[in-house]
């Protein structure tokens, strides 16, 4: 008879929450905030559509090394849309809250979207910054984010390590030279993305932001062609950023379903369409051809081919007492 | 403006010095512009600085002493750490000439550190031993999830939900003892316990299974498979219109029901903590108990008014005599805040603390109590008590002050008047001597 008023009871419970929006909450790097306000509106229309329940995403954006210390500290994000693949093995490593195999659940790497590294200059380009050769002269001044919690910052990094390898057919010594006097010229470093963007932008500082190329197509949209420039490269480095579902969470939540969909979503030609007018390069090859002008052709290599992969480089490179902790002392 | 006073100040000097003015304008204005990006730089990174300050502190753990317990709280407050205490310092005494032999005394009534806590967001804690009166007793120890707000499930060893004086924390009651319905409820008991607050707060409920304790006791053990089931509904119908003068009313019924098998019969203590009722040698609970408890409080302004009613029939056995006796007990009691505070059931806080320096004197409160405590003929019929040593009623009046120097210090002086009907020989008068008791404490609780 008590059995039976429990059941009774949690039944009532559980109608009582099935009655209410799923909310889900999307952690991602810093400059993906405009993307996923786009995202979420078009997911929670089509989710309400297919399945009638109204869905309420949420979400938080800062440096991705950062973001993912966040989950890892129990910040409860049922998706994770970071800016490499390292951010979210992390997550699997040290809290075990997605699986190993998370980057093989979904297409090309569980990468809906690809990006690169430019430049963006003051208009009229006064220090005539073409390429990263430019960045280490004397008195060039250059804004990037801290590489050991920004993703941006770690692909801005690696391109310019890759484009002095190539340059120095290899040389490592050489690579680390150049690198070493780029960050010389870097003044301020943001812990994301956006703070750079905000320190070179608003605050007025520096010659050149080592740039996402779409948070650098947004500065130039949003606040003027009359005031900066962009600059491609003659090479930089194809930035991956991946997503994924936090499994334990989901679980917990009863959030998986809902989740699934929401990151297919990205992948779906709407989904496409709306990371390629954000200035991200899509996968779709029809997304790709109607925005084709917005993305200049550049050489691009890949992490895995220059460097090893995500694991390596992190060890090597951003871990405490790495490469990067050796050559950067603050610049003028 | 700044590059032409520069200009002005300096065209004949560059000119002395054979470079031209737009040469010199041209080193000015980037000197200029250095030293801006020197003081943008300087300013970035202050503010960044700040930046990162700021998100350390909104993520470090703060700890705060000031009034209530000793916290240390996680930055997202889903751990939080509380360590508090209660001392209660008494000193009893029985004024004028008794057949009794009550001593006066001075004791520690209650010493109970009590470490409290949240993990997870979702999980209280509370532990509470006392050390008061040469002994170490657990008095509460529980865990409580509070996942969902109006279905909150605790464990452990704590308070059964059944009298309301008993509910109210003993550092809050308007007098240093509860009154004596307070004698036929349980104290604490280990258990399991569904409650939470529902139609926006106005209802209050709790349901429980509990091992099954004495009236006024607590244990650590059970004694038999039988179990003890508590369930409490209290209502506050106007509680959200604070300008509604009935918004501090509460009524509210408690129930309980269980088999009382081998469970060891109580002793009822007086105000002064002397018994005044025992069962005869060789009786035994025996079969059911079931209590009733309808109860009710009104809190308008500085006024305060509580009053409960319990009703416990419980089966005792002495020999092949088995019967069903019930006991009862009222009381009521008001308070008033003469310095203006407004009474709650909870936490009394001072408008000023106690602090001469700065004209602070506290709050001071006078209450009155009336209470009655009886037993059915039959628990003398039957032989379960004798009627020589065991009145079958009991009547108190209580009067009481207390001063509160601040939310953690307090002061109480209270006089009682317990009569008896019954529990002495004839030759004794037939009436058990009136108990007059006059209890002063000291109490300090955060």
């Amino acid at each position: 008879m008590k059995l039976k008023a429990f059941a009774i009871s949690a039944l009532a419970v559980s109608v009582l929450f099935a009655a209410r929006p799923v909310k889900l909450l999307n952690v991602s790097y810093d400059p993906t905030r405009e993307l996923y306000q786009e995202i979420n509106i078009a997911f929670a229309k089509q989710w309400k559509v297919k399945t009638g329940v109204d869905v309420q995403i949420s979400q938080s954006h800062g440096g991705s090394g950062k973001q993912a210390r966040s989950v890892i500290d129990g910040l409860q994000a049922d998706v994770v849309t970071l800016a490499l693949a390292y951010d979210i093995d992390v997550l699997s490593e040290k809290a075990n809250l997605v699986p190993k195999n998370w980057q093989s659940r979904l297409p090309d790497n569980s990468t809906p979207y690809t990006s690169t590294i430019v430049f963006l200059v003051r208009k009229g380009n006064p220090k005539h910054i073409k390429d990263w050769e430019d960045l280490i002269q004397p008195g060039t001044s250059v804004i990037t984010p801290n590489p050991k919690t920004s993703g941006g910052a770690r692909w801005s990094y690696l391109a310019a390590w890759g484009y002095a390898l190539k340059k120095n057919h290899g040389d490592e010594k050489q690579a680390q030279e150049f690198v070493r006097r780029l960050y010389k010229n870097v003044p301020v470093l943001d812990s994301g993305a956006r703070g750079s963007t905000t320190t070179f932008v608003q605050r007025g500082i520096g010659d050149v932001l080592l740039s996402w190329e779409n948070e650098a197509y947004l500065a130039l949209n949003q606040l003027g062609k009359d005031k900066f420039e962009i600059v491609t490269p003659s090479i930089s480095i194809l930035a991956e950023p991946p997503v994924s579902i936090v499994d334990k969470v989901t679980a917990k939540h009863g959030t998986t379903e809902v989740a699934k969909a929401y990151l297919q979503f990205l992948y779906s030609e709407e989904g496409q369409e709306i990371g390629a007018k954000n200035y991200y390069r899509p996968h779709s090859p029809q997304a790709l051809a109607k925005y084709a002008s917005q993305f200049p052709k550049v050489t691009l290599f890949t992490i895995d081919e220059v460097f090893g992969g995500w694991q390596k480089t992190q060890k090597k490179y951003f871990d405490d007492g790495g490469v990067f902790d050796k050559i950067y002392t603050p610049g003028i | 403006m700044l590059v032409r006073l520069f200009v002005t100040l300096f065209t004949g000097f560059a000119t002395a010095q054979g470079q031209s003015p737009d040469d010199k304008i041209q080193q000015l204005e980037q000197k200029i512009g250095d030293l801006d990006q020197r003081l943008k730089i300087a300013e970035r990174r202050q503010e960044i600085k700040a930046e990162e300050e700021a998100g350390r502190a909104k993520s470090a753990a703060s700890v705060t002493a000031n009034g209530g317990p000793f916290t240390i709280r996680s930055g997202d407050g889903d751990f939080v750490l509380r360590i508090g205490a209660d001392f209660q310092i008494d000193n009893r005494t029985f004024p004028g000439l008794s057949l009794l032999p009550l001593t006066d005394q001075s004791l520690v009534r209650r010493a109970r550190p009590t470490i409290s806590g949240t993990v997870y967001k979702y999980v209280d804690f509370y532990v509470r031993p006392d050390f008061g009166q040469g002994q170490v007793v657990l008095y509460e120890s529980y865990a409580q999830l509070n996942y969902f707000s109006r279905f909150n499930l605790r464990a452990g060893k704590f308070k059964p939900p059944v009298g309301l004086e008993r509910l109210q924390s003993d550092d809050d009651t308007s007098f240093v003892e509860r009154g004596l319905p307070t004698l036929l409820v349980p104290s604490r008991d280990i258990g399991y316990q569904l409650s939470g607050d529902i139609v926006k707060k106005r209802v209050s409920y709790a349901v429980g299974v509990f091992n099954g304790v004495p009236d006024n006791s607590l244990s650590d053990a059970s004694v038999s498979d039988h179990r003890d089931y508590a369930a409490r509904m209290f209502l506050t119908p106007f509680r959200p219109a604070a300008k509604n003068p009935l918004s501090g009313l509460g009524v509210g019924i408690a129930a309980t029901s269980g088999n009382v098998d081998g469970l060891t019969l109580p002793a009822y203590k007086t105000f002064g903590q002397n018994t005044f009722f025992t069962f005869a040698p060789g009786v035994t609970s025996t079969g059911h108990r079931t209590r009733l408890a309808p109860q009710a409080y009104y809190y308008v302004g500085p006024f305060g008014l509580l009053t409960e009613y319990t009703l416990s029939e419980e089966g005792f056995q002495k020999g092949t005599v088995r019967r069903d006796i019930a006991l009862r007990s009222w009381q009521v009691q008001a308070s008033y805040l003469l310095t203006g505070e407004k009474k709650v059931f909870d936490t009394l806080i001072p408008k000023k603390a106690f602090n001469p320096h700065h004209h602070g004197w506290g709050a001071f409160e006078i209450a009155v109590r009336a209470g009655d405590f009886s037993v059915e003929p039959g628990m003398f019929n039957y032989g379960f008590a004798s009627a020589t040593t065991s009145p079958w009623r009991a009547r108190e009046w209580v009067g009481g002050v207390n001063w509160y120097l601040n939310r953690m210090l307090r002061i109480s002086a209270d006089y009682a008047n317990t009569n008896f009907a019954g529990g002495a020989t004839v030759a004794n008068g037939g009436n058990r001597p009136t108990e007059r008791v006059f209890i002063n404490r000291f109490q300090v609780n955060f």
